[in-house]
């Protein structure tokens, strides 16, 4: 293959950096969100000791980590998968809202599909549904030249209010005082790994779906085409690569992916659709797939390693440490971070400085005993 | 008669109420693009001129000294996206993304620190209507004005200064050419790199009073998701006014209008979320089939050394 002529290595080192990036900003995030836990007047060390005990300490803790993560693993596979061609999903909240309620509907009105289809169908459902939404998104992208990052946060609020116009109105249980759908039957749910978790098949599929991405972004020709065209677009176009093809197809993934993981909040979780059943899981997705560098097989890393800071914040005691909002600016700092190279190799420069300064130093002794 | 006069009444006033933050939100976003910067941060300088306008008023007791807050705050969340922009060169979708995001955590994380609640600020001294005396025996014109802020003034005074600065000095001139063609700016000796932050800091200003306007003159308090997408809209808004004030004035009334049928039609036949959806929707429609004329700076994006 002659793939090296065509995959600019230069622009795939500046978008996608390289591991120590990666592993440079998390820690950097981590300090900077330090500082802020001293300047609110918590203890740094104490909090991320306890958050490190909450996730990582007991079962209980890795159990409770993985279910959090499973959401942030897939919305950060659907922002990273279209990121490969450079489209910025900035509507999966919506996807994650309309897979959720496609994927409860079916779940509680379908009363036909024996054991195991039942759920496959409503998760299957609950794809198509996202997956479509990307679709859109896409086919404006191409037909009108619309921003997909406007059109997204756009259909976001669309979606919410109208998934939360039915589970108030038309779809709502009668009797409830909550925004709810109807319960999905038992044939629906989605099975728990561990017993009285949330954690759920949903995982597994995640993972196999993230391991199938990678490889097929290395070894197929369709991902080779979604590497051309992310790297160098004018080339994609003059190799004859059907560019708005794989725009459609990669965005139809990615809202697919961020739909599943809104069937797996109402298959897995809820057993329902409920008003605000997302809390913020499809912006989530973006400093998980900026973490890994947008690898999918990095997601699961990324994904876990946020999920366990979830976690472990959780479990943090409400009024003697920091509140659990403190993850989402770690978050937002990796993004920072991750999105500047160049930040990154400056601060890497600077903090060898006292050290050159010493090595200078050393052999300026030298020279003078010479 | 009366019915339609007052529905008219109803119409006029909360287009505006629901215009004034969107101007100056998409004339912050103008200056950003006309400096060569793209608008994405705004949403989230919207949010911390929201938030912090409210933790300034509640500390002070005066909406001043919190739209003082709000202004101050705004800048500091443009400047991130202007030096993630203009220093280290980020991709300028990631670094107003990140702004967004930045901003959205920070908030409801000190108002959970400082109140110890969750996505709502207690009430603060926020800016009342302004008693304009005479001016209100003026038929229909007069019974608006009355129900007008300060802020509301302070805005038309912004979008008239901002039009003057934008195009008939010779600072605005330096400032659309970098936008333009960044090289050619620095060839003939403007300060590009000077310009460019003028224009994300002015964007951050404009953006942190939007922000402050919808907490402390809208509502007394701060909301999590108050902004609820306008600061995308606003940057819409810029591009579909032409990147000039006086465009984006006329582009928010224009959305201001349709963010007021919300109050036309509570509690009628429509349901409230399906009303909700109007500017979003317009927003949607106008980016796929709007912008056809319209163009963004042929140097956004561009960095004068390259």
């Amino acid at each position: 293959m002659k793939s090296g002529k065509l995959i600019n290595n230069r622009f795939l080192k500046s978008g996608s950096g390289s591991f120590t990036t990666s592993v440079m900003a998390f820690l950097l995030a981590i300090i900077v969100g330090g500082i802020l836990i001293e300047i609110a007047g918590f203890s740094s060390l104490a909090t991320y000791g306890a958050i490190f005990r909450g996730s990582l300490g007991s079962t209980k803790g890795i159990v409770l980590s993985l279910s959090q993560a499973t959401p942030l693993l897939l919305t950060g596979l659907s922002f990273a998968i279209a990121f490969r061609v450079r489209i910025i999903n900035t509507g999966a909240e919506g996807q994650v809202y309309i897979g959720a309620m496609a994927a409860a509907l079916v779940g509680a009105y379908v009363n036909f599909l024996p054991g195991i289809t039942h759920v496959a169908v409503s998760v299957l459902v609950g794809m198509i549904a996202g997956g479509m939404v990307g679709l859109f998104i896409g086919f404006l992208k191409i037909k009108f030249g619309a921003s997909e990052v406007i059109v997204g946060i756009m259909l976001n609020e669309i979606l919410i209010l109208i998934t939360a116009w039915l589970s108030t109105g038309p779809l709502m249980t009668p009797g409830s005082a909550t925004a709810q759908t109807n319960p999905i039957l038992e044939t629906a749910r989605l099975g728990r790994l561990v017993p009285r978790s949330q954690l759920t098949w949903a995982l597994v599929l995640a993972v196999i779906i993230a391991f199938y991405l990678e490889w097929m972004i290395r070894k197929t020709t369709l991902g080779y085409e979604i590497q051309v065209i992310g790297s160098n677009l004018k080339a994609a176009k003059t190799a004859g690569i059907n560019v708005p093809k794989i725009y459609l197809l990669t965005i139809f993934i990615s809202g697919a992916i961020a739909g599943l993981g809104g069937a797996a909040l109402s298959l897995g979780i809820h057993y329902r659709f409920i008003e605000g059943i997302s809390t913020g899981f499809g912006f989530a997705g973006i400093p998980v797939a900026a973490l890994a560098m947008y690898s999918p097989a990095g997601v699961v890393v990324s994904s876990f390693l946020f999920g366990a800071l979830r976690a472990g914040a959780m479990t943090l005691n409400r009024t003697t440490s920091i509140p659990i909002e403190f993850v989402s600016v770690v978050q937002a700092l990796v993004v920072v971070f991750v999105a500047a190279p160049m930040l990154i190799a400056s601060i890497k420069k600077n903090l060898m400085k006292p050290f050159n300064g010493i090595r200078n130093k050393r052999e300026s002794i030298k020279g003078g005993d010479a | 008669m009366g019915d339609w006069a007052n529905i008219l009444y109803v119409v006029v006033v909360s287009t505006i109420r629901m215009s004034v933050p969107m101007i100056l939100a998409s004339v912050g976003a103008a200056f950003s693009v006309r400096a060569g910067i793209m608008a994405l941060g705004c949403e989230g300088m919207m949010i911390a001129g929201a938030f912090f306008a409210v933790m300034g008023s509640f500390f002070t007791g005066s909406p001043w000294m919190g739209i003082l807050f709000g202004i101050t705050f705004g800048i500091i969340f443009s400047l991130l996206h202007g030096v993630l922009n203009i220093r280290y060169k980020v991709n300028q979708t990631l670094s107003g993304m990140s702004v967004n995001l930045l901003a959205a955590a920070v908030a409801p994380l000190i108002l959970q620190i400082i109140w110890k609640s969750k996505g709502i600020s207690p009430k603060v001294e926020s800016f009342k209507k302004l008693d304009i005396g005479f001016l209100e025996e003026i038929p229909i014109l007069g019974s608006i004005l009355a129900e007008q802020n300060i802020l509301f003034y302070v805005t038309l005074i912004l979008v008239v200064v901002g039009y003057y600065y934008m195009f008939k000095t010779p600072q605005g001139l330096r400032m659309r050419m970098v936008g333009e063609n960044p090289v050619a700016a620095n060839t003939v000796g403007i300060n590009v790199v000077g310009y460019k932050y003028l224009g994300v800091m002015l964007s951050g200003a404009f953006n942190g009073l939007a922000g402050a306007y919808l907490s402390l003159a809208q509502l007394d308090m701060y909301i999590d998701g108050m902004t609820a997408g306008r600061g995308y809209i606003a940057m819409v808004i810029s591009t579909f006014g032409k990147n000039s004030p006086i465009g984006a004035m006329l582009g928010s009334l224009f959305f201001g209008f349709f963010d007021a049928l919300q109050t036309i039609f509570q509690g009628g036949v429509i349901p409230s979320q399906i009303v909700r959806t109007l500017p979003y929707v317009l927003t949607m429609l106008v980016v796929v089939f709007g912008l056809k004329s319209a163009r963004n700076p042929a140097g956004m994006g561009k960095h004068h050394d390259e």
